[in-house]
Formats: structure tokens, C-alpha cells, sequence
């Protein structure tokens, strides 16, 4: 048997899981609040108590909200975003210098998480990332030779990010990270191009979506994709 | 918060989209002995692995094992969606993956037992029905697992 939680009610509401617990949390929150062992617990109840059901299919409603950290009073960023980097005048100065303002706080961040990171699905240092990435930007160029590369580069880059714009102690909303990330950033501002050349090439545009979120595009970055099985992808 | 009347039209229009018909008939298991004797298992589609694992393809059915010996504290994450929040999982794993807190549940005695191995699959880019053989493979290491409940959690 199986219970668990939904984060889209409509989309539990039209498959009918068995049981499932509804909560009001963001995408990428399914407990609700990181460090807070009562409010998990509280959440995991409810979703267990649904075991106990005797028909269904049973969605219910979780009833508590996790507090979010307004934007205006999350922690500040501890990098300033100058106007020095952006006059440089390649995507790969812009990029080493930015790295370079990012490296003690991620540092400090890891530190401050007794060593845990999300770093590392790449398996390359981050330097060598940024140099491939600001490369491919100057020359107008597409990773199309290692698509499964530039995924997992991106993914590093951004989680690299994350981890130094929250090094410093303090109450974060997952929207301003997301702001910062993607507005005030040399890398935001370099992915959102990949996003645009991605999109504007009909063979990859499926790929723009992975590339740049739709908050940050403003808006929808693809129909939604029906992949029915594995080959087709491939073809 | 993902109340659709929250959020602008074209991530209304974007979540709406993935509502689809149930998968067939309601697989309904009666509850048959109380949490304190159960054996749980997690099961995650939040694109986890650890770091000698293979990440997760662009589209990619296939599933992560996570062994109950393993220390969660080092999974890390390639999903394919960059339409969540990855900033709460960079706090803590209980987050998305709460199984400290099945620890804590077990060791007070709130569930029977834990699973050996639990799994991850990576939720994005497929329909349904890729997951499952798959899905139907992991059933079966369940039950070999002798597990009686699955606690599954999304991004």
C-alpha cells in the first residue's frame, strides 16, 4: 500500500492515487520546512494516517502552511553584484570573476552544512565548468557534442550558486534566491542566452526548457512534451 | 505555494497540462495490521543519487537504490526540471528525502521496521506509462523486502 504527498492538488485530483496528502508547500518542498523536525513529523503523520483509510481514492488536505520567509526580509546576499564584472568584455572574464567573488561563500556554505554539498554531478571543478560555459557563450556556440555534459554542468553551476548565496546564517526565501539567480547573476544572464539559443534551434529546442526556469523566462518555455517511451526521444 | 490561483497563468496553465486520467483500475490495498508493526519504505521521484551512481538522463526511467547503511547526508540531486526550488534541499535532505525522520519514527516505536533499500526515480520529461516496468520492478524488490507501506514524496 502506499501514501504520500502532492504538491499539485488538480494533478492528484485527475490520477487518483490511492491516498494522498495535499500540501500547500513550493516546488522542491515536499516537507514544507528544512530544518524543522516537528513541522516534517506533523506532515508525515498526516500521511500516514491516511493508511488507515478503509476506501478511496483518498486525497485530503494538509491544513498547515510553512511559514515563507517574505523576500523583502530574507537574508542578504553576501556577493554585490557590481557593475566591475560586467564590463569585462568576454562571457569567460565575466564568468572567472564571478567564480571568484562565489568561492568563499560557497566554501563557508559547505562549512556551515558540515560538508554536505550538491556539488559534484559533473564531476569537474567548477572552474573548468565556467571556462567551458563562457567558451561556448563567446563563440555563439551550442554544447551540441555533449548534451548530457552541459546538463549536468549547469546543474553544478546553479546549485554552486545556491550554496554560496545562502552560506551566510539567515531565513531564505526560495523566490528571492531564484530572483537573484537568475537577475542579477553573469550566470542567470548566460544561461538565459543558452535558453534563447536552445529554443531558436528547432532539433534541440526541447532541451530550453532544462536550461532556464519559467519564472525566470517570464513565462512558458515549452508545450508540455508526451515522451511515450525511451527510443522515441532518441530519434 | 502551489495554490494554482497563486501562481501567474502560465505556470497555472503549465501544472494543468500534467493532469491525465487515472492509470487504470484503483490499486486499492486494505490495511491489514497497525503502523507500529509496518515496514516502510521511501520512495522519491526527486532525481537522488550518490555521487559514484550514474546521474539521471534527460528523460530517464531507470531508479537509484539507497541503501538504509548509506548516509543520506551525501545524495545529490540530477533532475531534469528547473521549475522547482532546490534551495530547501540544499538544507536539508529531510526535505525532499525524510528519512531521518523514519529513523526517529522507528526508533520510537511509531513504525515496525524500515526498509533495507529504498529508491529514487527522476519525475520529469515522460509519460506514466515509461515508468513502468520500472516501477513494477521496484514493486517487486518491496515485497521481497517483505514491505507493507510506501512513502512517496515529489518535487
Amino acid at each position: 500500500m502506499t501514501t504520500g504527498i502532492s504538491l499539485v492538488r488538480e494533478n492528484a485530483q485527475s490520477m487518483q492515487p490511492p491516498r494522498s496528502l495535499w500540501v500547500p508547500f513550493p516546488l522542491g518542498r515536499p516537507l514544507g520546512k528544512p530544518n524543522d523536525k516537528a513541522f516534517q513529523h506533523r506532515v508525515i503523520a498526516a500521511a500516514l494516517a491516511l493508511l488507515e483509510r478503509t476506501a478511496g481514492p483518498v486525497l485530503e488536505d494538509y491544513p498547515e502552511d510553512a511559514p515563507s520567509v517574505r523576500i523583502e526580509e530574507s537574508a542578504a546576499c553576501p556577493v554585490s553584484f557590481g557593475n566591475t564584472q560586467a564590463q569585462e568584455n568576454t562571457w569567460t572574464a565575466r564568468f572567472q570573476d564571478e567564480l571568484t567573488q562565489m568561492q568563499p561563500w560557497y566554501e563557508l556554505g559547505k562549512r556551515k552544512r558540515r560538508g554536505r554539498s550538491l556539488v559534484g554531478v559533473a564531476d569537474e571543478p567548477m572552474e573548468n565548468i565556467f571556462s567551458k560555459l563562457g567558451e561556448l557563450l563567446d563563440k555563439k556556440a551550442l554544447p551540441t557534442a555533449d548534451l548530457k555534459w552541459f546538463k549536468l554542468a549547469i546543474e553544478d553551476a546553479k546549485v554552486f550558486y545556491i550554496e554560496a548565496l545562502t552560506a551566510q546564517p539567515g531565513e531564505y526565501s526560495a523566490q528571492a534566491i531564484e530572483q537573484i539567480l537568475w537577475h542579477k547573476t553573469q550566470l542567470g544572464a548566460g544561461l538565459k542566452v543558452f535558453y534563447q539559443r536552445f529554443a531558436a534551434t528547432p532539433k534541440l529546442a526541447i532541451m530550453a526548457r532544462m536550461v532556464a526556469s519559467r519564472e525566470a523566462i517570464g513565462g512558458s518555455t515549452g508545450e508540455e512534451i508526451e515522451i511515450n517511451d525511451i527510443t522515441q526521444k532518441e530519434e | 505555494m502551489v495554490r494554482l490561483a497563486d501562481l501567474p497563468e502560465y505556470e497555472r496553465h503549465h501544472l494543468l497540462e500534467k493532469n491525465m486520467p487515472p492509470l487504470g483500475p484503483l490499486p486499492w490495498s486494505n490495511n491489514t495490521k497497525p503502523l507500529a508493526e509496518k515496514r516502510i519504505a521511501l520512495i522519491t521521484t526527486a532525481g537522488l543519487h550518490f555521487r559514484g551512481d550514474d546521474a539521471f538522463d534527460f528523460a530517464d526511467p531507470t531508479f537509484r537504490a539507497i541503501s538504509i547503511d548509506d548516509d543520506a547526508n551525501d545524495l545529490i540531486m540530477s533532475h531534469s526540471s528547473a521549475n522547482f526550488d532546490r534551495s530547501g534541499f540544499v538544507e536539508d535532505v529531510n526535505l525532499v528525502f525524510p528519512i531521518n525522520r523514519f529513523q526517529e519514527l522507528l526508533a520510537d516505536k511509531t513504525i515496525g521496521s524500515l526498509a533495507d533499500v529504498h529508491y529514487s526515480f527522476m519525475g520529469a520529461g515522460l509519460m506514466p506509462k515509461v515508468y513502468e516496468k520500472n516501477a513494477m520492478q521496484v514493486a517487486s524488490l518491496l515485497k521481497q523486502d517483505q514491505v507493507d507501506a510506501v512513502f512517496l514524496t515529489p518535487v
